[in-house]
């Protein structure tokens, strides 16, 4: 029974990294990081690749808390209402849940305005795919055919208020389409839909999509990156064939709000240097994680710039939405 | 893929990390399984938190040696105490406790170790035979296919469910209305959750599932006190290795009842308990001499032994091929899944191929590592058969507050992992059965969220389900047991199926049991 005490409480609370006797000028030795989602999800994948390295050059002992549910309204709720606000306790934040929770739902009550953006570090970007032998060979077909017969294209994306729904919203606006958006729980359910060719395409994203992409499973019509990607190079992205739209789930880390100054600065000096290190980017790479550092008040604004968007995207279907 | 993936798994699998996990589940397994009143379901729902610090393959494979083992473990105290461990070895005592008291428990344990190797290797030998054609199956497995899947998993259930009927539609009624909590997947829409946040993600049922098995049964072991003592088989002296003729003479039955397994498996809803009355029911109906049956007959302990295990290969199936759980059993090992971050359904097979493959390897290297640890462990496993059931209670309700809060570090879950015992024991007291409530519980989310997409699918029309064979077959499936459980039908079928009465008056004289 002891045994099982002690596993148990340990798997609560895994210690990630040592102590090493650098002054980077972190006020504390040992920091608490939330994560909103269970061990061995997305927000863990980042954890396990940047504290190691962080811890180092921060010299601080990471601890890592998961508190799952509500699409990490839990967590983030208890940063910006409870956590103390001394530097020993942050939390990864993923967008678009950080701020589409509260925009979706009156009883979420915290906002970006209660926590400290610290910074943003992956970023992995939207695209759409269809089954091998789908009738759309390029994105203009699918583009097309949504044009022809409005809300008969069935599209599945990751679950209402995940990105790549916004995504779904956004392209219907850029390109005045009508589609017929399918969610299902999670990014593998929706693709792996469009690779049985239960639904026509999928909104999802490269991280998840690439294996069966390469493999041939799936074919990847555009990606919603900035640039085309180096992995997919026949793959155009959506700006380039007109249409504005960039998006994508994106991970960082945030303190609560009011989070001292001087932490922040030594913690996004402390990342910086992670990032330019080539053994972190090897180990990115290995992971197929897509690095995207955006730090301090840019990490603010860019999560601000998207709370604006998702706010009037949902003030205009939100009745559509929930009167069905 | 496929091909290269069931290496990756056997690959996996051979990891000492992981045969370390399989060896000690299996240990761990046969001894709960061995303690009086602790069903194999418990046993996972207990230990799952033990799990969580591991990697997922070695957290599934300590997981399904666990459940393998303490299925065996279950028919320890069957043979010996006369009290099932599990509602599954509860055919086993029929036959198996007359032995016993012959003074031949080794025979009737080595039997049943026998019996278990067998079916339990049949069935890992299907699975994974299967599961590559799987990959390429599901894909034809969309919302309308899956939504048409759980609804006769729904009603397989009501045409199942022990006792009265009519209770067990209200407890299936009552699962299905708490699976409505939570966030409405297609609108986002908090539904029934008071503005309490740790509801928006719904009830989580491996949660429910503590509560419901582990506090009524902990209740009822402290009240009842040790009564069964002096009934009880405390020595296993002789052989407990069958020789080779005997063997040989079990080996057929061994097969058929394996099949049996199989089968019932692959039916949602159906799990051990069947399997192993409706093997014993055919093993019987086989025999030359069938007055020996319930004396201590060698081949009424092969047969529901053999069943029982080969209907963890079957139930898996459907598990993880389109997260509809076969069993309460299989029930919690998706939730074993789904902690470790793993989503059970189509993308099981594609996303999570190598986790996948090495939980079917490992139910293989688990028969196996059953086989010898039970043959090593047997005699020492007899004393857990005497801890007092006043020490055994207590002990499962600090394991079910401790398992409760360690799936989400939510102290939120304690308060309802109790509160779902309260409600296990108000239908104890009432006698309406609790499987049907987990099995609505779990399937609930599932036929809203595949209603919902299949109707986006098919522009608001209910006709999709109809127009896709799959799932119109299906629902003709579904339509067949709904009316096999009015008494119409169910005269109709004495008439035809004779044999099976049997199985069913069987099942009637313990339905006193709790499920599984």
């Amino acid at each position: 029974m002891r045994m099982t005490l002690i596993t148990a409480l340990v798997a609560t609370t895994a210690v990630v990294g040592a102590v090493h006797a650098q002054d980077s000028g972190y006020s504390q030795k040992e920091v608490s990081v939330m994560q909103g989602f269970k061990a061995g999800g997305g927000s863990d994948a980042l954890a396990q690749l940047v504290q190691p390295f962080l811890a180092e050059q921060l010299g601080v002992n990471f601890v890592n808390q998961y508190i799952p549910g509500a699409t990490g309204a839990i967590a983030w709720t208890r940063l910006a209402k409870q956590a103390p606000k001394d530097g020993s306790t942050i939390s990864i934040t993923n967008t678009p849940m950080l701020t589409t929770n509260y925009i979706m739902n009156p009883s979420i009550t915290y906002t970006l305005d209660e926590i400290t953006p610290i910074a943003n570090i992956v970023t992995d970007p939207g695209i759409a795919v269809v089954a091998a032998d789908s009738p759309f060979q390029t994105f203009a077909d699918f583009v097309a055919a949504a044009e022809a017969a409005p809300s008969t294209v069935t599209v599945g994306n990751s679950g209402v208020g995940g990105d790549d729904y916004f995504t779904s919203l956004q392209f219907e606006k850029a390109a005045g389409v009508q589609l017929q958006k399918v969610p299902f729980q999670g990014d593998g359910p929706s693709w792996t839909a469009a690779m049985g060719g239960k639904i026509d395409a999928s909104f999802t994203n490269v991280g998840v999509t690439y294996q069966q992409i390469k493999e041939g499973n799936l074919r990847a019509l555009a990606v919603f990156s900035e640039e085309r990607l180096p992995e997919l190079p026949d793959v155009p992205t959506a700006t380039e064939l007109g249409y504005d739209l960039v998006a994508g789930s994106s991970r960082g880390y945030s303190g609560p709000g009011d989070f001292p100054e001087k932490d922040r600065e030594a913690m996004i000096a402390a990342m910086q240097r992670v990032m330019d290190d080539p053994a972190f980017q090897k180990a990115a790479k290995e992971q197929a994680l897509n690095i995207d550092f955006v730090a301090g008040d840019d990490y603010t604004a860019m999560l601000k710039r998207q709370e604006d968007e998702y706010r009037v995207i949902w003030a205009e279907i939100k009745d559509e939405v929930q009167a069905k | 893929m496929n091909e290269s993936l069931l290496m990756v798994g056997l690959a996996n699998v051979v990891e000492p990390s992981n045969l370390l996990a399989i060896l000690a589940g299996t240990m761990i397994g046969m001894f709960i399984g061995a303690m009086p009143g602790l069903s194999a379901t418990m046993a996972i729902a207990l230990l799952l938190p033990l799990t969580y610090s591991l990697k997922p393959e070695t957290g599934l494979a300590m997981l399904a040696s666990l459940y393998l083992a303490a299925m065996y473990g279950g028919s320890i105290a069957a043979i010996l105490l006369r009290t099932p461990g599990t509602p599954a070895a509860a055919a086993t005592v029929i036959d198996g406790y007359p032995m016993a008291q012959k003074g031949q428990a080794g025979r009737a344990l080595g039997l049943s170790l026998t019996a278990s190797l067998i079916g339990g290797i049949m069935s890992s030998v299907v699975l994974l035979t299967v599961a590559p054609l799987l990959g390429r199956i599901v894909l034809n497995f969309g919302p309308v296919e899956i939504f048409a899947v759980a609804v006769l998993g729904i009603t397989i259930i009501g045409s199942l469910s022990q006792g009265s009927p009519v209770l067990g539609l209200l407890s299936g009624a009552i699962g299905l209305l708490l699976a409505m909590v939570g966030m409405d997947l297609t609108t986002g829409t908090p539904r029934f959750t008071f503005d309490q946040l740790n509801l928006f993600g719904g009830i989580d049922f491996t949660v429910a599932l503590i509560g419901l098995f582990s506090i009524p049964q902990a209740v009822r072991l402290i009240a009842k006190g040790d009564a069964n003592a002096a009934a009880s088989v405390s020595q296993v002296s002789d052989r407990m290795l069958p020789t080779f003729s005997e063997f040989r003479t079990l080996f057929p039955n061994g097969v058929r009842s394996g099949l049996i397994g199989i089968f019932v498996g692959l039916i949602p809803g159906t799990g051990g308990d069947t399997a192993s009355w409706f093997a014993y029911n055919e093993a019987k109906r086989f025999a030359k001499n069938k007055a020996e049956f319930g004396t201590g007959c060698p081949a009424g302990i092969v047969a529901p032994e053999a069943a029982n295990n080969a209907v963890v290969g079957g139930a898996l199936i459907p598990t993880i091929a389109l997260g509809i759980p076969g069993s309460s059993s299989t029930a919690v090992l998706m939730g074993g899944l789904m902690v470790h971050g793993i989503l059970p359904g189509p993308s099981l097979m594609t996303e999570h191929g190598d986790v996948t493959y090495t939980l079917l390897w490992a139910v293989l290297f688990a028969n196996v590592a059953l086989f010898f640890v039970g043959l090593m462990f047997t005699r020492v496993c007899v004393i857990v058969t005497r801890v007092p059931n006043r020490v055994v209670g207590p002990v499962i309700v600090v394991l079910s507050v401790i398992g409760s809060y360690a799936i989400n570090n939510s102290i939120f879950d304690i308060g309802l992992m109790i509160t779902f015992g309260m409600i296990g024991l108000a239908f104890d007291s009432f006698r309406i059965p609790t499987p049907p409530l987990v099995i609505g519980l779990i399937l609930g989310p599932i036929l809203d969220t595949t209603l919902q997409q299949s109707l986006l699918i098919g522009g608001g029309s209910y006709g999709i389900f109809l127009q896709n064979p799959i799932s119109a077959v299906l629902l003709i499936f579904a339509l067949l047991s709904m009316l096999q459980a009015t008494p119409f039908f169910g005269s109709l079928s004495k008439l035809i199926r004779r044999p099976n009465r049997n199985a069913k008056a069987a099942d009637d004289n313990i339905g006193g049991s709790t499920g599984e």
